[in-house]
């Protein structure tokens, strides 16, 4: 069974006729080409590399049909930032090596994104908490929270990303 | 591009060059890989832990729309050669069994594969794999070492007259007369011993399983033959294996790792049967065929490590100096049939770590691993080690109690302290100060503080304590070790090329997951030519551009591969030099005369005589005419590099924890290390990877356990049941430094990649039990689960009279 559907995706419209059962992700990174998205707990909804925005919410497209997204906007990780003109917490991101592989930091980043215009301030705790939905492997988390914090603490007045604290220089 | 400061780069925190790709979705990762026409392969895997195959019927799969073929084991094994093969085996004594990569009449796992379908779409081949019929006669499993060594037990192989595959002693010598007088030696030194400490421990089947899962895409083509792609730590063995599985001429295969990895961290180190299926399949069917492998099939088939029992004895005088060791170890490899590995390579491996870095001048260390009907142990980080390293710092601690001595303070006197210094199991550590280390560490926790804070605690009804442990780790490993232990070879290796516009290009054949060689290499390279790392490429994992290396594992990158590229530089900056000499008259000049600084080569001699880095480039590639006598031109040089004996990078490590006696959940108030990595190319980088292994091993030691019921079924093939740490689950990790150069590195680098979760459960362990002392708690077993903590709180309330 298909059907034919229109999904937005980072400003571009999309319409394919696909099978009933293909999920959104599949739908993003075979049919838009957007290979950003990724998938790394193969549809079990508890990994988070495959996070998107749908109508400006993070949203874990392993766990939505293509179909459920016929007529709604998508943002995937190509539509955050360029390499010329980075998102603030793209930039954070690098400045405070929060990626090490890179495969689960498009997911972080769309979730991530989402939490700070909700938590216009968080604490320590509550960008861990956020982060549950998110499996990485590499960084041990550390990284990634202080990027995200740093990220949040120049929202107000557009601020430059600050730079992490020295690491202990050797002697 | 120039920038304002062009020297200088080793030692920098450098923004890392991998990044812009990987932040804005345009990484280059296996599922990346886009050709057209091509098919995908889902495997039908086993649903009995050891069953005999009855029959296999395919009819109604093939008979699905989009399905274009399937294959069984019976119909593979006639058509490739079995995975027996001299470059995927160690070059010591065990039971290497011949396979083949689906199962030909009897499977030995839950999960093993035993056919393949090929379709149009994997949505398709999920359907057909469904619909495939599979009569079984199931056998007796055993999922249990200990009893897979009994006389009656049950045979995994039924033509084995034991189920062990691998045993041996690490003590002693060779000789059976040696080992026994050793044996003897030692147990004299128990007999005198003011204290003995007999324990077991017991580490659960868990590894590191990288978010990326495994994957192969293969493209045959008529005139060139196989070119795959595929996640792999080791392409260039990869591509001798398959060359000789599909008994093609290895100018017929190339092997490209792709340029960005999911991680690793060993899980994509051995040689899976998987791949060259895949490959088998796409040359049958002349076209290109893809596997991608689910979650599922990752956890039921791969990351599985760890599984080790060890009783191990410490022999000790009154001041807790250790006076000897004795251990009993047992590794539960699984089904034993995985090339490279074959299972027993890690526990193998942790056996010889067992002493870590105290100078233990007695022991007799033994080792017997077992096959079982469960997936094949399969590496992860702290290769082999982190069961030894928990059973030694556990131990060690219980010793502590036993002699009522601080365990910080017992630890501290039987550190190594001098150098070089070979081990009781003949591992080699080459230099640094493991006890200022350590010191740093312990002050840096304020010990004294903590044990008033933690008699405080008490009295108010809360417990705290603390831990401590440490990891002697490699810093790469030498052909002196990795010859024998997997047939191949240690050293570096790297092909450096400089163009006419003075760029540099470095092809390494090993394949990072996410190491950052791409940045850190671009500044060694930078750093040695006083050029811009922007001005510096580095490629990786194609095995059709880069010469032959055994692959990303084992801390290689900064310790041995950067160390081929100081040596590449050298050699390069050395011919620079003689083309000035000889372009500008300088007789009697020698390349130490000359700087490469500010992207220019300067006589220090006469500051005005000097060329543009890109100047000499030029005229040394492209102007070849008028060379210096016997001088050849261009500018490209292939380094290698070995350190005669294994180089070592120190970990110390300890844990803060608090535990709810009323719950046994605990929560880790903080998280220190003092490191030694001798020279920091990157210090942020440096710190990524201490961070990450440290919380790989929070995550073993808390969460991750891979459970098989007694019918060997595999119960926690998903990330609900197989549990990984979330952020909210662990704490920033304050890393400390106590750097000594290593003088076997050109650079003095200590590489920082392999050892860190090692020491982890150890430290968390030790610091639970610190906290629970007035209950007399010792945990000999992981996971830390909160019912087992629990457990032993209650049993110690009991033992104390309630």
């Amino acid at each position: 069974m298909e059907k034919t559907i229109t999904v937005t995706v980072n400003g571009t419209a999309y319409t394919r006729t696909v099978p009933l059962r293909l999920l959104l992700v599949d739908f993003i990174r075979d049919e838009c080409g957007l290979t950003g998205t990724h998938i790394g707990c193969t549809y079990e909804g508890r990994c988070g590399a495959c996070t998107v925005q749908i109508e400006g919410r993070a949203h874990k497209s392993c766990m939505k049909l293509a179909v459920q997204a016929d007529g709604k906007e998508i943002t995937t990780i190509e539509g955050l930032g360029s390499r010329d003109n980075l998102h603030r917490l793209q930039q954070a991101f690098s400045r405070y090596h929060a990626l090490q592989c890179g495969f689960c930091t498009s997911g972080i980043l769309m979730n991530a994104v989402d939490f700070l215009n909700e938590n216009i301030n968080p604490s320590e705790a509550e960008v861990r908490r956020a982060l549950v939905g998110n499996l990485c492997r590499c960084t041990g988390y550390s990284h990634i929270v202080e990027a995200i914090l740093a990220a949040s603490a120049t929202r107000h007045g557009l601020k430059p990303v600050p730079p992490p604290a020295e690491t202990e220089p050797p002697p | 591009m120039s920038a304002a400061v062009e020297t200088g780069w080793i030692g920098r925190s450098l923004e890392r060059r991998e990044d812009a790709r990987l932040l804005t979705g345009r990484g280059e990762y296996l599922a990346d890989v886009r050709v057209s026409d091509c098919l995908h392969v889902c495997f039908v895997r086993s649903s009995h832990a050891h069953a005999r195959i009855k029959d296999i019927r395919l009819d109604a799969a093939l008979e699905i729309p989009g399905v274009v073929g399937a294959i069984t084991g019976a119909e593979l094994s006639r058509e490739i050669q079995g995975q027996k093969i001299p470059v995927l085996i160690p070059a010591f004594p065990a039971k290497y069994r011949q396979y083949w990569p689906l199962a030909v009449d009897e499977v030995y796992w839950h999960g093993e594969p035993l056919a393949a379908i090929v379709a149009k779409d994997k949505y398709v081949a999920e359907d057909a794999a469904a619909a495939v019929e599979i009569d079984y006669e199931p056998l007796p499993v055993v999922t249990d070492a200990e009893v897979a060594l009994r006389e009656d037990s049950p045979r995994v192989y039924d033509d084995w007259d034991s189920n062990e595959i691998f045993g041996t002693s690490y003590t002693g010598g060779f000789e059976a007369d040696q080992i026994a007088k050793n044996d003897a030696e030692v147990e004299a030194l128990f007999a005198q011993a003011d204290v003995v400490l007999r324990q077991r421990f017991r580490t659960q089947r868990c590894g590191v399983c990288p978010i990326e899962t495994r994957g192969a895409l293969a493209i045959w083509s008529e005139t060139d033959g196989l070119t795959v792609h595929l996640t792999t730590q080791r392409p260039h063995i990869e591509r001798l294996a398959l060359a000789d599985l599909l008994e093609l001429s290895t100018a017929e295969v190339r092997v490209v790792a792709p340029r960005d990895q999911g991680g690793g961290f060993g899980v994509k180190a051995p040689f899976y049967r998987e791949h060259v299926v895949v490959c088998h399949l796409a040359r049958k069917l002349g076209r290109p065929v893809r596997w991608i492998e689910t979650r599922e099939e990752h956890l039921m088939t791969v990351s599985q490590e760890r599984d080790q029992i060890h009783d191990l004895e410490i022999a000790a005088d009154r001041e807790g100096r250790i006076l000897a060791l004795r251990n009993r170890g047992i590794g539960d490899v699984g089904d034993g049939r995985q090339g490279v590995y074959w299972g027993f390579v890690m526990p193998s491996l942790g056996s010889v770590m067992l002493p870590n870095a105290y100078g233990i001048r007695h022991a007799d260390i033994k080792l017997r691993c077992a096959v079982t009907n469960k997936a094949c142990m399969s590496p992860s980080r702290s290769f082999g080690a982190l069961p030894t390293r928990f059973a030694l710092e556990r131990g060690l601690d219980m010793l502590a109690r036993k002699l009522g001595l601080e365990t910080a303070a017992l630890k501290r006197r039987n550190l190594v302290t001098e150098f070089p210094f070979i081990s009781v199991t003949g591992v080699h550590h080459d230099s640094g100060n493991y006890v200022k280390a350590w010191d740093k560490l312990v002050e840096s926790v304020d010990l004294p503080g903590f044990r008033a804070l933690q008699e405080e605690a008490r009295a108010s009804g809360r417990y705290i304590g603390i831990g401590f442990a440490c990891g002697a780790e490699f810093s790469g490993i030498p052909s002196d070790v990795l010859v024998p232990l997997e047939n191949q070879p240690g050293y570096g290796v790297v092909t450096m090329r400089i163009d006419p516009r003075g760029k540099i290009a470095i092809h390494e054949g090993d394949a990072p997951q996410g190491q950052s060689h791409e940045t850190t290499m671009a500044q060694v390279a930078a750093d040695a030519f006083g050029i811009h790392p922007d001005d510096v490429s580095v490629r990786h994992g194609d095995t059709g551009t880069t010469p032959l290396s055994s692959g990303t594992i084992g801390a290689r990158g900064a310790s041995y591969t950067v160390a081929a590229i100081a040596e590449a530089a050298a050699a390069l900056k050395a011919k620079m030099a003689r083309y000035m000499i000889h372009d500008h008259g300088l007789e009697g000049a020698t390349a130490d005369d000359f700087s490469f600084r500010g992207g220019a080569v300067i006589y220090e001699k006469d500051g005005n005589i000097r060329r543009e880095f890109a100047a000499l480039a030029d005229r040394i590639v492209m102007g070849s005419i008028n060379l210096p006598a016997g001088e050849d031109p261009g500018l490209e040089h292939t380094a290698y590099f070995e350190a005669p004996k294994p180089m070592i990078c120190f970990t110390a490590q300890a844990a803060k924890v608090e535990v709810d006696i009323e719950t046994g959940q605990f929560t880790i108030l903080d998280y220190a290390t003092c490191e030694d990595v001798g020279t920091v190319i990157n210090p942020i980088v440096v710190e990524g990877q201490v961070q990450g292994g440290v919380v790989q091993g929070m995550s073993n030691a808390m969460f991750e356990e891979f459970l098989y019921d007694e019918n060997g079924q595999q119960l926690t093939a998903d990330f609900e049941n197989y549990r990984l740490a979330s952020a909210a689950d662990v704490p920033n990790v304050t890393v400390g430094h106590s750097p000594t150069p290593c003088p076997d590195h050109p650079l003095g680098v200590r590489a920082v990649g392999e050892g860190r979760p090692g020491p982890v459960p150890g430290a968390l362990a030790n610091a639970i039990c610190d906290a629970l002392a007035p209950f007399g708690v010792e945990s000999t077993t992981l996971p830390l689960k909160p019912e087992m903590i629990l457990a032993l709180i209650e049993a110690g309330r009991a033992g104390n009279g309630g």
